[in-house]
């Protein structure tokens, strides 16, 4: 864990209580550090890649290059009023963004940044924690859609709690199925044992329900429907302004970054490679892997809400059930 | 479509009587849906119609058409400003939003219509515009929208 | 308002219409039961103005009519007064105004597919439909000043005439346009399964709702119906020119965005016809500012990039006009809508409403 790294760095020079403090004020800073800067350089490569692919510029006054874009679209959303419907339920209106943002926390948290030690938390079965925050969000949406006192935030709360339902139990299946090849549901030791051959040699099928699954139970476009700008106006998001829904976007690059780091540890080896030191390894992955997730938002239309719970339950849940049939035979031969 | 407008006019002596450029006057707006029944057979859809004010009449022109080739027929007919006439929409339902929008501008009632109601200014505005003794009065320079009369 | 049903409205203003139309909507779970259609925020009293202007004057108002192929509504009225007038008009001229009216059709059909992607949900289709769409507009920019209204036309002739080498410049833009539709539309949309299963088989609309309803353009030829009055009625020079009527049999909202595709290509065709067989000499103009035009009775029908369009002109024998009536296509598509929204899905109901292309400025007038 980061805490011990710096524990040690730090115990040449400090008494030991005076040590625990510092560690965890510094892994306090550092976490902070990282949740501040994922979104905006996230948030900044997101609107220069689309912009490019749209054939134009994308921001370029504020700052060079425009980096400092995306400081002033969160300072500006600091400063806005809470404009707020009077009839609103108070509690759980209130509740849900931080709620949402702070399980977004804790997933980053839990996540390898490059090599063994270096986690914020470290869990042995991280695996199944992941899984059961990235679950959570069905119960929260829901709740907030109905505190919300909205026709419009009702259906779009609606429509998203059904997609991510769907779309989680192929999720499971397939974290199952690492489990099954790997032996363990620690993400350290799933990476420790990809160092000869990747899983996604292993498991093809797999790595494709996982891909799609977890875009869809981020709400990435193109399964961005409850959150569809052209239908349902910023769908269960509606009654938000100002800070509570700057901290929903917060959370969604949060969780964009954390699935691409996931599919990189599970599926692509993490930090194993030659030549290069494991951690150079790991982030040009994740790099690639975040890029690819991020494009397609700008090339992919919709489908339908029908279209999609069908596409969840005709096709990937079946064919993570295959997948998990298939490595179990070969488990056994 | 010269020996359709001669049926038409045998089949119809006193009611109707050919004008200049190939459209056929009526005359006795009683006989319009009988005409314009003989008319649906040869012509498919009600291209438009033209209300123009000449006080104290409405002429109105109906201008039908089809879909294959290029014909089209006029037909004129005068009413009166206070009076009414028959609706075409039971044997051309195309004809559905153009009497809105006669009733709308001109004021003219079609009697049979389904949904007889203003369609292009708001459902409360008082006065049809494209009369030619239309006036812009203090109620209509007044008029805001917001209080809604209905 | 019975049963469990919720009456949505959407509009007037909301991002995913085009333009200022009002939909009442009557949905129960997540169809539509039927649905009621308002319109008339964008009512301006054209057809009023027309009373108080002189003929000449009337064509800034007609370029607001349908502000994305605006071209089309001024040849239609210079036609309409043109023939009213009894006056002839040069061979250099009608070639002039057929390439214009084309290269607005282009420009219309760019617009509409554009913001068909947009609708779902792809927004970088959106631009580069417009990034095409610039290329001509660049050229009709240099041609006639303006861009959105380029009031480029005038009873009797055009204000300017072809620049040099704009030949060359629009065959230019118009490779690009054509390769462009060819491969990269191509994947985005006509070849992309997301958007083959977001508009297979919706929103059918069959020749019985269009013959009822009196629907015109692209939207009747995607049921089968072959019918187009550059070749049933020619006008201009449309006659003089080799090109097929593009129709599609399934009437569903992929055939409607497959017909204007296609058309794309063959308003191509026309226009490099058309600019090789430009006869040389004067555009001149054949009428004074201010005229006198006989008292009469005038239709004259064009195919405008949305359908059949009209000007009916009622003239006394004055200076201005006893009474204009403007026929615009969009009006009787809209007049179809709600037969064809009833029994579709909430969501499709905004996709089948773009993909009957209503501009409202047409619509309201």
């Amino acid at each position: 864990m980061i805490f011990n790294e710096i524990y040690s760095m730090l115990a040449y020079y400090l008494p030991p209580k005076a040590n625990l403090i510092a560690s965890a004020l510094a892994t306090f800073v550092l976490i902070l550090i990282v949740l501040i800067a994922t979104p905006i350089i996230l948030g900044w490569v997101d609107r220069k890649f689309s912009a490019r692919i749209q054939s134009r510029y994308g921001p370029i006054y504020v700052g060079k290059f425009g980096l400092l874009q995306n400081f002033a679209d969160v300072i500006k959303l600091m400063g806005k009023n809470f404009v707020t419907n009077q009839y609103v339920d108070r509690f759980s209106y209130n509740l849900i963004p931080i709620l949402s943002s702070a399980l977004s926390f804790l997933l980053i948290a839990l996540l390898p940044f490059g090599a063994p030690s270096l986690t914020f938390i470290s869990l042995p079965y991280n695996l199944l924690f992941i899984y059961i925050l990235l679950a959570f969000s069905p119960l929260l949406i829901i709740i907030a859609s109905w505190g919300e006192n909205n026709k419009f935030a009702v259906l779009g709360g609606f429509r998203s709690a059904a997609q991510i339902t769907t779309y989680e139990l192929a999720l499971i299946v397939t974290f199952i199925s690492i489990g099954m090849v790997n032996g363990s549901y620690d993400i350290i030791n799933v990476i420790a044992s990809q160092s000869l051959i990747w899983n996604i040699i292993y498991l093809p099928l797999t790595a494709v329900v996982f891909f799609i699954g977890s875009i869809a139970v981020i709400e990435r476009a193109p399964f961005d429907l409850p959150e569809s700008s052209q239908e349902l106006q910023a769908g269960w998001r509606i009654e938000y302004s100002g800070l509570k829904y700057g901290l929903f976007m917060i959370g969604d690059y949060v969780k964009l970054l954390a699935v691409s780091i996931l599919f990189v540890s599970l599926f692509l080896g993490g930090w194993s490679g030659a030549f290069l030191p494991g951690i150079i390894w790991f982030w040009i992955k994740t790099v690639v892997a975040l890029m690819f997730l991020m494009s397609l938002r700008w090339s992919l239309g919709r489908p339908r809400i029908d279209q999609l719970l069908s596409i969840g339950w005709k096709w990937l849940l079946p064919l993570s059930v295959i997948n998990l049939i298939i490595v179990e035979v070969m488990m056994l031969i | 479509m010269n020996d359709f407008t001669d049926k038409l006019l045998k089949a119809f002596p006193n009611g109707l009587k050919a004008s200049d450029g190939g459209t056929i006057e009526l005359t006795d707006k009683k006989k319009l849906l009988k005409v314009v029944e003989r008319v649906r057979k040869n012509f498919d859809i009600l291209f438009m119609l033209t209300v123009v004010d000449r006080p104290p009449n409405f002429e109105l022109n109906y201008v039908f058409s089809k879909y294959e080739g290029r014909d089209i027929l006029i037909l004129r007919t005068l009413i009166k400003h206070e009076e009414s006439i028959d609706s075409i929409t039971n044997l051309f339902p195309s004809a559905d939003w153009e009497e809105r929008e006669a009733y709308d501008l001109f004021g003219i009632k079609f009697d049979g219509h389904p949904n007889l109601k203003r369609i292009l200014l708001p459902e409360d505005w008082p006065g049809h515009p494209l009369r030619k003794d239309f006036v812009v009065t203090d109620e209509i320079k007044n008029w805001t929208g917001l209080d809604l009369k209905f | 308002m019975e049963g469990r049903g919720i009456e949505l409205n959407i509009g007037p203003v909301h991002p995913a219409t085009h333009g200022v139309l009002k939909l009442v909507a009557d949905i129960e779970g997540d169809t539509v039961k039927n649905a009621k259609v308002e319109i008339g925020f964008l009512h301006r009293g054209k057809e009023k103005i027309a009373e108080l202007r002189y003929f000449n004057s009337y064509f800034p108002i007609v370029d607001k009519l349908d502000y994305v192929g605006a071209l089309n509504w001024e040849i239609l009225w210079a036609s309409t007064v043109e023939k009213a007038m009894n006056l002839e008009i040069n061979d250099r001229v009608k070639y002039i105004r057929a390439v214009m009216a084309e290269i607005q059709r282009i420009m219309s059909h760019l617009v509409y597919i554009g913001s068909f992607g947009q609708d779902l949900g792809n927004l970088t289709f959106f631009i580069w439909a417009l990034r095409e769409r610039e290329l001509l507009m660049d050229i009709v920019e240099e041609i006639s000043g303006g861009r959105l209204a380029p009031m480029y036309n005038r009873v009797g002739g055009v204000f300017y005439d072809f620049t040099d080498g704009i030949a060359d410049k629009i065959n230019t833009a118009l490779s690009k346009i054509e390769e462009k539709v060819k491969k990269e539309y191509r994947a985005m949309t006509y070849e992309n399964s997301l958007f083959i299963m977001r508009s297979k088989g919706i929103g059918i609309m069959g020749q019985k709702v269009i013959k009822e309803n009196g629907v015109t353009g692209p939207n009747m030829r995607a049921s089968g119906i072959k019918r187009d009055l550059r070749k049933d009625e020619p006008y201009l020079v449309y006659d003089k020119v080799d090109f097929e009527i593009i129709t599609e049999n399934d009437s569903d909202v992929y055939a409607r965005f497959m017909v204007r595709v296609r058309e794309i290509l063959e308003s191509i065709k026309i226009i490099r016809q058309l600019l090789k067989d430009m006869p040389k000499g004067d555009a001149k103009i054949s009428a004074p500012w201010i005229m006198k035009v006989p008292a009469g009775y005038t239709l004259v029908r064009h195919e405008m990039s949305k359908g059949e369009g009209a000007m009916f002109l009622v003239t006394d024998g004055g200076l201005k006009p006893y009474r204009l009536k403007i026929r615009s296509p969009s009006f009787y598509s809209l007049q179809a809508l709600p037969l064809v929204l009833e029994g579709c899905k909430v969501a499709d109901a905004f996709v089948i409403t773009a993909s009957m292309d209503p501009v409202m400025g047409e619509v309201d007038r």
